[in-house]
């Protein structure tokens, strides 16, 4: 008996499997951490961010969300992994952090995302925990406004999410690249539907100009993580900035 | 002695008084005659004047006869014939002929020699006639033996001319020197008879007679210098500065060419004519490919022009690259293209060009156009203005189809064929998939496709095998040691799926291959490029996948790197290597050693291919037809020497064979060299008439004619005089003139004293 969720992704499966392809493999799964908190605090948040990034780019996706271990060694087959919890979560085991370590060092991607949008709440306290324990001593920075997750797709000029708790992203760069994303603004929660396809939550304070925005920023972060800094290449820089100043 | 053995006389004074004290003795004589002349000039009588004056002056001159006591100095004289400098050219210029088409400088040299046979006698009976032979140096020199086939190595006039002066011994004075030349002077006088050189040769104080050989064929063309570095860097502009020498011409536009092996690769024109006779043209021209290459500039061959060989010269340039310009084409964001980028920007001897399809035509973006970042595909600009520049293209996981790409898939197959390098790596838009099938594309990979369909793609995951190919092929070398290699492929993690291809194509490679047998990564040549077969969309698990199973990156780094050397065709990754020992050498004929190779094979598992047996085809600019050239076999350390035979000036390709002793093929190498004469003597031959006429002018001499006679030429001083014995005797004794003097000064006395004089 299929649940109410699989047969909700079912018309997202048909807009994914449109071209051949092998497998999952070959498309974006997005990787929800299981963690010993409430690690799935929006479970429709994703799938529904997989479709919207389908419909909109280039980029093929899965709408099917791999809930996964960090040590789980399949961990490895989804470079991109999302950490989410509308609370604290507690921290995870040495050989869990290890790898977590050696994920981000060799090219994986971690979203992390405050569902409780509390500016210095649990959640960002644990996750900032977390990282500085990923890299000792290290600390997420500002993601600067020039950063090329922001003109990844999307012409943004700053975050978003279900509500406007910070102004800002912040990341980690390993190798020159963020390897770790952090949203204090509940950004997957500005994606979610209920089982009759509504928005689950009111998006404040901009409503629906502020959703979609959320959703551009998904898109942006998606296509971020898989083409890194292709938009900072020499051939797009004129018409990048042609159009920032329209 | 008796005075027999005198045979010259001549008066002479045998005084032993100062000079000084003679000239005082002759003012107070002049003066004495002047006072006594002053007493009687009154006197009316003329007679009486006359008288006294004379006895005065007589008396005056016996007085300085006493004085001077003039003697007779007998001499034993002998006459010295002047000496008299022959200078025939003996230089390699002289081979060249003396009019188009006519006989060499040396034979006209050798014509004249023998019609003034008696010419030349005659001078001798006058003269001391020294003959020399010149070029670089001086060499007394037979007029009867000149040589016909001449080879000094360069032309100097002014030493010849100086040495030949000061060589001269006894003391004979220089009466003149006759110079028989083309004038081609290479040495100091290259530039011209400089106010220096005309003052040097002023200073020898003898004349010289100049005789032109050659100078009716002086109209001549030639490319005299190139400059250019030895190396140049792929896709950046070269320059050369070439300099040309013209002489006797109008003013007349003359094409400059640069050729690279035939092909026309730039081209200017320059107006010679008037006073000047050197031109410097500047040539530019962008090298599209690497290697070793010969150039060849060259200019027309104008009618009447004394010298052929000198209007075009040949340089080996070797082209190489700062870094591999890479065109990356990408249909759709994958993890797959996410860490190809990754490793290539990081790598810093990659130039990354990368266009990424972000948004299909049936993709919504549910904004406007200005809100987002994407740019047009530039197609036209990549595949048709730029495609050359790049030393890879890579289509990953891309169709060309929407975007209207048919008409570039020509010219991408031509830039392949043409050197280039191209690879496809695997995925849903790819191979058969992406409807490639019957395409030019199609036609440059090493497989063959299918159309597109369900079949386009096999999901069954791919395990990895190296076939026996892979194992030698330095683009699956993971690892030096062929059991380590195989465990190291075999370690990966299976493949999710692969795209399914046709048969192979015939010279296509299978470097591996799934458990049952389906081609995972195929390589192959197309005309002069390069191909890779990449039939999967996920080769970023033996990247990040492989991570995770602890075996690292370094599998995924280490493949992607040789696979793009090996593309590109690094030398570093190939099995031969050929190296002309020089880039130039001296054509046949010449003396000097011919063309010669070294070739260095390698075997499968890189180390020395002992026993290999080689073989060389040589090519040139005016015939590319290959020709066998040479053969050797591979000594114990895999190296080889192969000379080649010798060959005339040219620009020449060598393209060396070579299978190992096991009877396998190792591949070809190429290497360029030039045969050309190294000595400017070959090069700037054109007859200068003009330098001989200047050196003529300014020691006074002239230019002479065939015809002319050395004999009755106005030579400066045609013999001298050398004294060996003398003697001297007095010629009157002196009481005689003693007596003779009283006698005059008492008749003098007595006639003053008659005529009332004081």
């Amino acid at each position: 008996m299929p649940t109410r969720r699989q047969l909700l992704a079912w018309p997202l499966l048909v807009a994914a499997g449109r071209a051949l392809a092998f497998g999952d493999e070959a498309r974006l799964v997005f990787a929800q951490v299981r963690h010993a908190g409430r690690w799935d605090p929006r479970p429709d948040g994703l799938s529904r961010l997989a479709w919207e990034i389908a419909r909109r780019t280039s980029i093929e996706t899965s709408p099917q969300v791999k809930p996964i271990g960090l040590a789980d060694p399949e961990l490895y087959r989804y470079p991109f992994a999302v950490l989410s919890s509308d609370q604290g979560f507690p921290a995870p085991a040495e050989n869990e952090i290890a790898q977590l370590r050696r994920y981000l060092s060799y090219g994986g991607f971690l979203f992390l995302d405050d569902a409780s949008a509390q500016k210095g709440g649990a959640f960002e306290h644990s996750a900032r925990q977390l990282v500085s324990s990923i890299v000792p001593g290290a600390q997420m920075a500002r993601v600067p406004r020039e950063h090329v997750l922001y003109k990844s797709f999307y012409l943004l000029d700053g975050p978003a999410g279900r509500v406007a708790a910070t102004p800002d992203l912040d990341g980690l760069e390993l190798g020159g690249r963020l390897a770790v994303l952090y949203s204090g603004n509940d950004l997957i929660g500005a994606f979610a539907r209920d089982s009759l396809g509504t928005w689950e939550f009111e998006v404040t304070p901009g409503g629906e100009l502020q959703r979609e925005k959320s959703i551009r920023l998904g898109v942006n972060i998606a296509m971020y993580a898989l083409c890194l800094d292709y938009k900072e290449d020499q051939v797009h820089i004129p018409f990048i900035m042609k159009r920032r100043r329209i | 002695m008796s005075d027999a053995a005198y045979n010259a006389w001549r008066i002479t004074s045998l005084s032993t008084l100062p000079a000084w004290l003679l000239a005082l003795a002759l003012c107070a004589l002049a003066a004495g005659v002047w006072l006594s002349f002053r007493g009687f000039r009154s006197e009316p009588a003329g007679a009486r004047r006359i008288a006294l004056l004379g006895f005065r002056l007589l008396a005056a001159l016996l007085v300085l006869v006493l004085l001077l006591e003039p003697g007779i100095e007998l001499r034993s004289e002998s006459r010295v014939r002047a000496r008299i400098v022959l200078l025939f050219d003996t230089s390699r210029s002289m081979k060249y002929p003396a009019s188009p088409g006519g006989p060499s400088r040396a034979q006209e040299l050798q014509k004249w020699a023998a019609q003034h046979k008696p010419d030349l006698a005659q001078l001798a009976s006058q003269f001391q006639v020294d003959v020399y032979g010149f070029d670089k140096e001086l060499q007394p020199m037979d007029p009867s033996r000149l040589p016909a086939d001449p080879q000094g190595p360069a032309t100097d006039l002014m030493s010849a001319l100086t040495g030949a002066a000061s060589a001269g011994t006894g003391g004979r004075p220089l009466a003149g020197l006759f110079t028989a030349s083309d004038g081609a002077d290479n040495a100091e006088l290259g530039e011209g008879l400089s106010p220096a050189a005309a003052e040097t040769l002023r200073k020898l104080g003898a004349p010289v007679f100049a005789l032109p050989i050659g100078a009716q064929a002086q109209k001549d063309l030639a490319v005299e210098k190139i400059a250019v570095d030895d190396f140049a860097f792929v896709r950046n502009q070269v320059t050369l500065d070439v300099t040309l020498s013209a002489r006797g011409f109008g003013a007349t536009d003359v094409p400059v060419t640069l050729r690279r092996e035939g092909q026309v690769v730039a081209q200017k024109s320059v107006r010679v004519g008037g006073d000047r006779s050197r031109y410097e043209v500047k040539l530019t021209f962008v090298p599209d490919r690497t290697g070793k290459f010969a150039f060849t500039v060259g200019v027309p061959v104008y009618e009447g022009e004394a010298l052929a060989q000198n209007n075009q010269k040949s340089f080996v340039l070797k082209v190489i690259r700062d870094r591999v310009r890479v065109l990356l084409v990408v249909g759709r964001p994958s993890w797959d293209v996410r860490f190809l980028r990754q490793l290539l920007k990081r790598d810093p001897n990659v130039d990354l060009i990368s266009f990424f399809i972000l948004r299909t035509p049936g993709d919504d973006p549910h904004s406007s156009q200005d809100e987002l970042s994407l740019i047009p595909f530039p197609t036209q600009e990549i595949f048709q203005e730029q495609l050359k520049t790049f030393d890879l293209v890579i289509f990953q996981n891309f169709n060309h189809r929407p975007y209207r790409m048919s008409q570039y898939l020509d010219g991408i197959a031509e830039y392949v064929r043409d050197g280039g390098a191209f690879a496809m790596i695997g995925g849903d838009q790819s191979f058969s998939a992406g409807d490639y099938s019957g395409t030019p594309i199609e036609d440059i990979l090493p497989v063959t496709l299918l159309p597109p369909g369900p079949t386009a793609i096999d999901e069954t995951p791919a395990s990895l095998h190296l076939t026996d190919a892979g194992r030698r092929h330095p683009v699956t070398e993971l690892a030096a040691n062929a059991a380590l290699n195989d465990q190291a492929w075999g370690a990966l993690p299976k493949l999710p799926g692969l795209n399914t291809t046709g048969p192979l194509k015939g010279g296509a490679q299978v470097l591996l291959q799934s458990g049952e047998g389906r081609p995972v990564l195929v390589v192959g040549e197309a005309g002069r490029g390069r191909a890779l077969a990449l039939l999967s969309d996920s080769s970023w698990y033996w990247s990040f996948v492989a991570a995770g199973a602890q075996l690292g990156p370094r599998a995924y780094e280490t493949f992607w790197h040789s696979a793009i050397r090996w593309l590109v065709r690094d030398p570093a990754l190939t099995p031969m290597r050929v190296a002309a020992e020089r880039p130039s050498f001296e054509p046949a004929g010449s003396g000097s050693e011919p063309p010669a190779l070294d070739v260095q094979v390698r075997g499968s598992d890189y180390g020395a291919a002992a026993g290999a047996r080689i073989s060389v085809v040589e090519s040139s600019a005016e015939d590319p037809v290959p020709r066998a050239a040479g053969s050797a076999v591979a000594g114990p350390d895999g190296n080889a020497r192969i000379v080649l035979p010798s060959l005339p000036p040219g620009a020449y390709k060598t393209t060396v064979t070579a299978r190992r002793a096991d009877g396998t093929e190792v591949g070809e190498a190429e290497d360029a060299f030039v045969v050309a004469p190294a000595s400017r003597e070959l090069i700037e031959a054109a007859p200068r008439p003009d330098l001989l006429a200047a050196i003529a002018a300014a020691t006074k001499g002239r230019v002479i004619d065939a015809g002319d006679a050395l004999a009755k030429l106005p030579w400066r001083d045609p013999e001298r005089v050398e004294v060996g014995q003398r003697t001297s005797k007095p010629l009157w004794d002196n009481w005689k003139v003693l007596v003779l003097l009283c006698c005059v000064v008492g008749a003098e006395w007595t006639l003053r004293r008659r005529w009332g004089y004081a």
